[in-house]
């Protein structure tokens, strides 16, 4: 057998470096105090837990995206989270089931997944994420989108977009019919937009309604107008005036956010039941975020035996990505020698001190070498100029 | 026939896929308005990226199997892909909102006529297959509890069970005059393909007036060409 290279990482995996390990970690501490000032409160579960409790609930439709590995001490399955929202639930419906509700918590942390979304995805997913427990409320609903468009906006990102779903609306137009077996590869064909497969696959009483809802996703005025002449169940147009709701909250506090709504999406909602939303960038290709309503299992004795839910996660990833980076802080350095007083003014100015550990012959060269933009000298920083 | 006029100065790169369909899809193209520069037409020219009549538009020339990756990874906004290239990538981030109805044909499982009347396809647990869509192929046999061994080819499918490389391909077939030209049957049909005017997700999603306005213009062109 040969030896794989000793830099070669399992696919999907990646090492972080300078200097953006350090603009990542910010990001997220961005994120996280946006979510703290909202009154959103730092959980950290653990990497794992048994199988069975990670699955159960809101996790179940997870089971395919999750690494399982045995526990030589219990001799017990154990999960490697693929995603911490069902941990929050969990915690909230346990140990936390006598805190009063509404429950703020937020986490940042990284998440696996079996095999990303595509092909060459990453695998390791850094999440960041805001969940509010115990409201069902339109209330909840817009102050969860807001909250995770002011953390895109704190991280840096701009001209971001959400686009608005109602990940059951489709099961409703078509519950009642027959769909002869015909749902997976119809729902698969509505998630792509793709008319022609779906007049093939739907049954003719709903193919009609269901390329109109395809067609009336767009921008949010123009969505809800096309969306309102369509023949629609009742269910189904109790869950687009419910939507409407909640668009006119967030558009009260931030007009100049990007909504559209697509009618049709679900894929990647797998335990969302109310309205949904993904987050884009203007750009970047992707989402940089996901959240929407679920239903969080609820405490124990409690009745009904789920309490409602809303949360989002951003992937710090794409969403560093779609950044605008920061301007490095300027690395100066501090000859063999130098004072401590030397190197606090160096702090003091804002940049960061790199200490020399040896008297060196060529002060500048030296801290050219290391990459300093300048270096200490007797009583002031000297920069260097560029080339 | 309604062209959108707003949309024309803001950028978009369209990605066309060389060959074939591209001969079936220049009347749709005219019929959109969309002329671009010469050097597109000239199949010797080096030239990848071209202008068209449109200020904001660019147009990609790439092979057809790659039109699709390219709108996927946001390299493009909307491109022309054949349904069967859609099926072996099956990417989330490839939104195929228009039937073109060009690049008509079928993609089926062929086998040589000497072994058709006495294969049973019921009896299998496992074929090797000759194919240029594996994905597809593993696929279509796995939803019927059989393993699919694919041997991944890129074209002249039709001779892997001529030369002995396996029994069976999955392939396009349009009139079946290459299959009977090379002993081979058609024995399952997998599915009607055609190319589709595909949309990268993100887009979409970011500037959606822009984006509708362009699927709008191939659409009317189509309804157009109907009429």
């Amino acid at each position: 057998m040969t030896h794989p290279h000793p830099a070669l990482l399992p696919t999907g995996l990646a090492d972080v470096l300078p200097p953006f390990a350090a603009l990542e970690a910010a990001a997220g501490e961005r994120a996280l105090a946006v979510f703290a000032a909202q009154g959103y409160e730092r959980t950290m579960p653990p990497m794992l837990e048994f199988e069975e409790s990670f699955l159960s609930g809101a996790g179940e439709p997870l089971a395919r995206e999750t690494f399982r590995m045995m526990d030589p001490a219990s001799q017990r399955m154990l999960a490697l989270r693929s995603d911490m929202t069902p941990q929050i639930a969990r915690i909230a419906a346990t140990r936390l089931a006598n805190s009063p509700r509404p429950l703020r918590l937020c986490y940042l942390g990284a998440v696996m997944r079996v095999s990303g979304e595509r092909a060459g995805a990453e695998r390791q997913v850094r999440q960041a994420g805001a969940e509010l427990i115990g409201s069902g409320r339109a209330e909840a609903d817009a102050e969860i989108v807001l909250l995770a468009a002011k953390a895109l906006a704190a991280i840096g990102v701009e001209r971001v977009s959400v686009d608005l779903n109602v990940p059951r609306l489709a099961g409703e137009v078509l519950a009642g019919l027959d769909l002869n077996g015909a749902s997976a590869a119809l729902m698969a064909a509505l998630d792509r937009k793709d008319f022609s497969e779906t007049r093939r696959l739907a049954p003719k009483a709903a193919a009609r309604t269901l390329e109109q809802l395809i067609d009336a996703g767009g921008p949010v005025d123009a969505a809800f107008a096309a969306a309102a002449a369509i023949d629609l169940p009742e269910a189904a147009r109790e869950r687009i005036a419910r939507l409407a709701g909640i668009v006119a909250l967030i558009q009260a506090e931030a007009p100049d956010l990007q909504l559209t709504i697509d009618f049709v999406e679900h894929r990647g909602f797998a335990y969302h039941t109310g309205v949904a939303f993904s987050l884009f960038a203007e750009g970047h290709t992707g989402e940089l975020g996901r959240g929407g309503r679920y239903r969080a299992p609820a405490p124990d004795g409690h009745d009904p035996a789920s309490e409602p839910a809303v949360g989002f996660t951003l992937f710090m990833e794409a969403a560093g990505r779609a950044a605008r980076r920061p301007a490095p802080t300027a690395r100066v350095y501090l000859p063999h020698g130098a004072s401590v007083r030397d190197r606090e003014a160096i702090l003091e100015a804002g940049h960061v001190a790199v200490a020399g550990l040896e008297p060196v012959a060529d002060t500048a060269a030296e801290a050219k070498r290391l990459g300093c933009a300048g270096a200490w000298r007797v009583d002031h920083i000297e920069f260097f100029q560029e080339g | 026939m309604s062209v959108i006029r707003l949309a024309d100065a803001e950028p978009i790169r369209l990605a066309l896929p060389k060959g074939r369909i591209l001969k079936e899809l220049k009347p749709i193209l005219e019929a959109a308005d969309i002329r671009p520069e010469a050097a597109f037409e000239d199949g010797e020219a080096r030239q990848l990226r071209f202008k068209a009549n449109i200020p904001g538009l660019e147009i990609v020339r790439v092979r057809s199997f790659d039109v699709a990756s390219f709108v996927a990874f946001g390299g493009a906004d909307i491109g022309v892909a054949g349904r069967d290239v859609l099926m072996e990538f099956d990417d989330p981030e490839v939104y195929a909102p228009l039937d073109l109805g060009i690049g008509k044909c079928r993609l089926a499982v062929a086998e040589p006529e000497a072994m058709a009347p006495t294969d049973d396809p019921s009896r299998w647990s496992h074929v090797r297959v000759a194919t240029k869509y594996p994905n597809v192929t593993k696929r279509h046999f796995a939803a019927r509890g059989v393993q699919a061994e694919c041997i991944k080819l890129n074209g002249a499918m039709e001779l892997a069970p001529v030369l002995g490389l396996c029994s069976r391909i999955v392939d396009l077939v349009s009139t079946g005059s290459t299959l009977r030209a090379n002993g081979l049957v058609e024995i399952e049909h997998i599915a009607d393909i055609s190319s589709l005017l595909i949309v990268n997700r993100t887009q979409l999603k970011t500037r959606p007036r822009l984006l509708k306005a362009w699927i709008d213009r191939f659409r009317s062109a189509l309804d157009a060409q109907a009429a």
